[in-house]
């Protein structure tokens, strides 16, 4: 793996790297100086992002400076408009947005302040979840000085570009990660996400165009307007520039957050970033980008991790959020805790989902337990077929049924094992905690 | 949508044409046929309209449109030979040259998958649940469903048989979470009292902290529940469905005269009211006090064959040994007798009675030369933002349409304390005037009374029983304005013959006394 | 009961973050079940929906949503274990087993002496320094039995 530039998670070597004394002394800000002081236009900066070929780094990889293109023309549709930042981190095997938050929350702000100028809006509201005490206390923290600076709120660095951000704590629930639910959630709602159309940048928050763009996409504003687009484009690979935060864990001798370039193998990230499998033993699967992306089999460790190339190889980047499974592993009793997941987390609007989400959990957790039937194979494909795609509301059912489908795909034998055996000969052998009664 | 182009500036002095109007309906196709859909309503509103059934649970016409059953969902292309795509009905608007396919097999395969997960969890109720027979999930299932359905797991274990305060039960394994009910307090009564509670698979619907329902109006969601999940406490186990006569009529417990529906088992006693959609009066909806006013209209009859006390079946006359039973002939020639005696015999009428009775009974007083009035009791304290009127009489302004004018009942007592003979006419008079203060009226009051019931009044000269108002045909002026119809729904006991009838011959028998 | 002056002090800058002020309704449903022993009581529900001009009904089909949000009382302490599958292949059930028994508590429950409440959770964000519970709030991450229990008995 050759030497490659890194941006991403340059400053947090630094000791307080979370305050606004060290983030400037480390040239934070200037972006921000830059856009207000030369001054480009809003559409410039629209330009430039676009140039760059951001993608999404919330799991869609949609382009960014496309995205922000949707907000209406100012000139003709008055409504107030608002970022919102996805800072709600739930898909399974994700932990890098915390990284960001905890340790360099001012380079967060200051993205938010480039794509509230950008996109003509008048607040961001950063929507983090609720169980990261520590990202939202830092990222408070931030703005707090920052507006102290003179950097948020009305007339920052004394133009006539006013933005407010403010922190806001969701509580719990996986679904109001989706852009839609995250803004039923962030206005006081059940997080239930919206039928489209009508569009985000069309009826976002409280009826007004929104922009839902991730903590990490964000954060990367500020560099390719200060180093420009084609700075950005020398990293990666044509179609997705730039480099990305790779979260691995699972049965890898060096899980952690990694600033990667795009490009690389997952062979290369497993062996020569993660330290290869664990405890001596040999890879068996692996989720490239969180469990909704589904298990490819070890067959695929060649697969080139950038968007377009693991889409080919029947799989999806996602949030780079690689879970590795070595030999040990039982693929039902992963699929048992990934539906569980899904079970939980479906918001129960759509009648596929929230009956789908939990009759695939009762059979991947029957499967795991040995009382699996032959049948069960073809119709959890069956059902899974049923739930998806685009027949819901969001793509939760998706996230349930598409690594349903891959876990029967690659390893259907190991299913039927579990059935005829009647038992999951890789079944984990420590005696169970006890349950209350009832309890999920 | 299409905008109308700029006319190009023109060197010609005449003015550019002023653009054409935006038209109120766009064109469609659906189901191969070409058709007008409101852009302001979603598709599955074009579809229905166009009698093209396409199956629904969350949506309600008279509730927003949420998307969540997935039940509605056709193909449509955005134009001919363009590719299609499977979408909810409810939450898609309609453009001008959309194409629509509602019965193709990629629409039913969609429907049966999400039927088959609906139905993974639903209780197998059928034989002892109050829906079956008017139940959307049995209906679709058996149009659209696979008739066998896959799942070995056990299904949610919830409460069966929960209470939600006098009107509704809730059976939480049934519920298929449309949340129609939830959206009807929100946006009809505009008073929430439901909400879906948890999420995924573990949601209920839920009242706060287990408080019964409150209002006027939670019969309805009953009505617009598509399974059984929430059902009326006074119609549980009452009659199969399937056993009932249904009947369009008008509900007599205020001047709104909401048009309902009334259902008689086997066409014989009323078991239930339903309000029927009417846009200018009550939309989907009617009030509680309306919908189980069905009780009162079964009246028993008087203990141990008597005449009073309650049903009055046929007409009794005083004579000299107290009230007897008497033909009706014979009864009616009495009644002549009297009042042509009198000197301006007083005429009241009941506001229940129909525009055709009241028309009767301002003939006969033509020939009796006097006036009738309506007995207008004071508003009661029901009067609500939604529907009931607070005004218990269901044809005030039918009967003020015709003339006859209003009078209270003190005014009406004092009057009739000081007659010498009256006729009271029309279902439920006697009550509405006090029946209690009747009984203390003088005999030389000489009441005749054409009324459902028949009680103890020293001044009842005579009385024939009527039919209620499920028993008759006619109609009522409501409110605004609209006729309310009235149908038979179940017929009148033997020997009580439609009022009309009985006011006409009673006119007949005031012409004719030189016949005896 | 009434919301305390400090929460409504607190509340009246919160909802000046947002054009409509139920957008602070899940804000504020944090502070009062901070202040409130770890959770929602019925009291609270209608004293928020009072100050949000909301019928409780609302309120409560809105906790009722999130995870977080407890409408029980629980013990003083709540240890929340990641269940899900970076953990899980770590050894989560065998930690969640373990806090059982330090704890005394069975998952889902409180421990007979009302000190510690134990429950599974979904992925807290933890994966790469996985197993690992949060307990009242902060993390603890990287753990195995001895480390769990040495946490878990230091706690009052």
């Amino acid at each position: 793996m050759k030497e490659f530039q890194r941006y991403l998670l340059d400053r947090i070597a630094a000791a307080n790297s979370h305050t606004l004394s060290v983030y400037r002394q480390q040239g934070g800000y200037k972006a921000i100086e830059k856009v207000l002081k030369t001054p480009l236009k809003p559409e410039d900066v629209i330009t430039v992002m676009k140039d760059s070929g951001l993608r999404g780094r919330g799991g869609a990889g949609f382009p960014t400076g496309m995205k922000w293109s949707f907000m209406p023309d100012v000139t003709k549709d008055p409504r107030p408009r608002y970022l919102a930042v996805n800072a709600d981190e739930s898909e399974p095997g994700t932990c890098k947005d915390r990284v960001l938050m905890e340790r360099d929350p001012h380079g967060l702000v200051e993205g938010c302040l480039i794509a509230c100028y950008a996109m003509r809006a008048k607040a961001a509201y950063i929507y983090v979840r609720g169980e990261y005490r520590l990202s939202y206390d830092r990222v408070q923290a931030a703005i707090d000085e920052a507006r102290a600076a003179g950097l948020v709120g009305k007339n920052i660095l004394g133009t006539d570009f006013s933005c407010d951000i403010w922190m806001h704590k969701g509580a719990g629930a996986y679904i109001c990660g989706e852009e839609t639910g995250l803004m039923e959630s962030l206005e006081g709602k059940r997080g239930h996400p919206r039928p489209k159309p009508p569009f985000p940048a069309g009826s976002g928050l409280w009826k007004s165009p929104t922009t839902v763009n991730n903590v990490e996409t964000i954060f990367n504003a500020p560099f390719i307007v200060e180093r420009g687009a084609e700075w950005f484009k020398s990293m990666g690979v044509p179609k997705s520039t730039g480099n990305f935060l790779c979260g691995i864990s699972g049965h890898v001798n060096k899980p952690g957050v990694y600033e990667l370039p795009f490009g690389l193998t997952a062979r290369q990230i497993l062996d020569e970033v993660a330290g290869g499998i664990w405890k001596g033993r040999k890879l068996k699967a692996f989720f490239p980008g969180g469990s909704s992306t589904g298990l490819m089999p070890a067959s695929a460790i060649d697969v080139v991790m950038d968007h377009d190339s693991v889409k080919a190889a029947g799989s999806m980047f996602g949030t780079a959020a690689m879970i590795f499974l070595d030999e040990t592993a039982s693929i039902p009793q992963v699929m048992d805790v990934t539906l569980r997941f899904y079970d939980h987390e479906s918001c129960g609007q759509c009648s596929q989902c929230r009956e789908g989400t939990q009759w695939l959990h009762q059979m991947f957790h029957r499967i795991a337990r040995g009382k699996g039937k032959r049948e069960d194979i073809d119709l959890l494909v069956s059902l899974a077929n049923g739930m998806a795609p685009g027949k819901t509301i969001c793509a939760l059912a998706d996230a349930a049924a598409i690594p349903t489908l891959a876990a029967v795909k690659h390893f259907r034998a190991e299913f039927e094992q579990c059935v005829e055996l009647g038992r999951d000969p890789l079944a984990p052998t420590h005696a169970p905690a006890p349950e209350l009664q009832g309890a999920h | 949508m299409s905008q109308t182009p700029n006319p190009a500036p023109s060197s010609a002095s005449t003015p550019a044409p002023a653009p054409a109007p935006k038209p109120a309906t766009i064109k469609i196709q659906v189901d191969g046929r070409e058709v007008e859909a409101d852009p302001k309503q979603p598709l599955i509103r074009a579809c229905h309209d166009q009698g093209v059934d396409v199956p629904m649970y969350c949506y309600h016409p008279g509730l927003s449109p949420v998307g969540s059953c997935r039940i509605c969902q056709v193909e449509v292309a955005a134009g001919p030979g363009q590719p299609s795509r499977v979408v909810a009905a409810c939450r898609t608007p309609v453009s001008p040259g959309m194409v629509v396919q509602t019965d193709t097999p990629k629409a039913h395969e969609t429907r049966r998958e999400c039927l088959e997960f609906l139905l993974k969890n639903h209780p197998l109720d059928c034989p002892i649940c109050d829906k079956a027979g008017e139940c959307d999930l049995q209906d679709y299932s058996f149009n659209e469903g696979q008739g066998k359905g896959r799942s070995s797991e056990p299904r949610r274990k919830l409460e069966k048989r929960k209470s939600l305060g006098d009107v509704i039960v809730l059976d939480e394994e049934r519920c298929i979470l449309c949340s129609r009910c939830v959206r009807f307090f929100q946006e009809v009564t505009h008073k929430p009292q439901l909400t879906v509670s948890g999420l995924g698979s573990r949601s209920t619907i839920a009242t706060f902290a287990d408080k019964p329902l409150s209002g006027n109006y939670q019969g309805n969601i009953a009505d617009i529940c598509p399974v059984g999940a929430l059902t009326l406490k006074p119609f549980r186990f009452q009659a199969r469905v399937w056993n009932l006569s249904k009947t369009l009529s008008t509900c007599a417990e205020c001047s709104r005269g909401c048009s309902i529906t009334v259902e008689a088992l086997r066409g014989k006693e009323v078991k239930r009211f339903r309000p029927r959609f009417n846009p200018q009066v009550n939309q989907h909806w009617m009030c509680d006090v309306g919908r189980f006013a069905y009780a009162p209209v079964t009246q028993a009859l008087p203990p141990e064959g008597g005449i009073v006390g309650g049903r009055l079946v046929g007409a009794a006359i005083r004579g000299y040994h107290g009230l007897e039973r008497v033909e009706l002939e014979s009864a009616l020639a009495e009644v002549a007798d009297l009042l042509r005696a009198a000197s301006k015999p007083l005429v009241l009428l009941s506001p229940f009675v129909t525009q055709e009775e009241a028309r009767a009974a301002l003939e006969l007083c033509a020939g009796l030369g006097v006036a009738p009035r309506f007995v207008s009791p004071a508003p009661n304290n029901l009067k609500d933002d939604l529907l009931h009127t607070g005004d218990p009489c269901p044809n005030r302004r039918g009967l003020s349409e015709l003339g006859v004018a209003a009078i209270e009942p003190a005014a009406a007592l004092a009057e009739l304390a000081a007659a010498n003979a009256a006729l009271l006419v029309g279902e439920r008079i006697q009550s509405l005037l006090d029946v209690a203060a009747l009984a203390k009226l003088p005999a030389t009051a000489r009441l005749v009374v054409l009324d459902v019931a028949a009680h103890d009044l020293a001044a009842l000269s005579a009385a024939i029983g009527v039919p209620t108002h499920v028993e008759k045909s006619g109609q009522w002026i409501n409110v605004d304005g609209h006729v309310g119809v009235l149908n038979v729904a179940v017929p009148a006991p033997a020997g009580v013959a439609p009022l009309e009838r009985t006011l006409r011959e009673l006119l007949e028998h005031c012409r004719a006394p030189a016949a005896r | 009961m009434a919301l305390s002056p400090k929460l409504v002090r607190e509340f009246d800058e919160l909802v000046t973050h947002y054009p409509e002020k139920r957008a602070g309704l899940i804000p504020a449903l944090h502070r009062c079940q901070e202040e409130n022993g770890g959770w929602l009581s019925p009291e609270t529900i209608e004293d928020l929906s009072a100050y949000f001009g909301l019928e409780p009904v609302e309120v409560f089909g809105v906790a009722s949503f999130y995870p977080m949000f407890r409408l029980a009382p629980r013990g003083k302490h709540l240890v929340s274990v990641c269940h899900n599958i970076s953990c899980t292949l770590r050894g989560a059930e065998e930690l969640l087993a373990h806090v059982c028994k330090v704890t005394g508590a069975s998952v889902g429950g409180t421990s007979p002496d009302g000190k510690f409440t134990v429950v599974r959770v979904e992925c807290q964000g933890a994966c790469a320094n996985a197993p690992m519970f949060d307990l009242d709030g902060v993390y603890h991450e990287d753990l195995d039995d001895k480390k769990a229990e040495q946490i878990l008995r230091s706690v009052k």
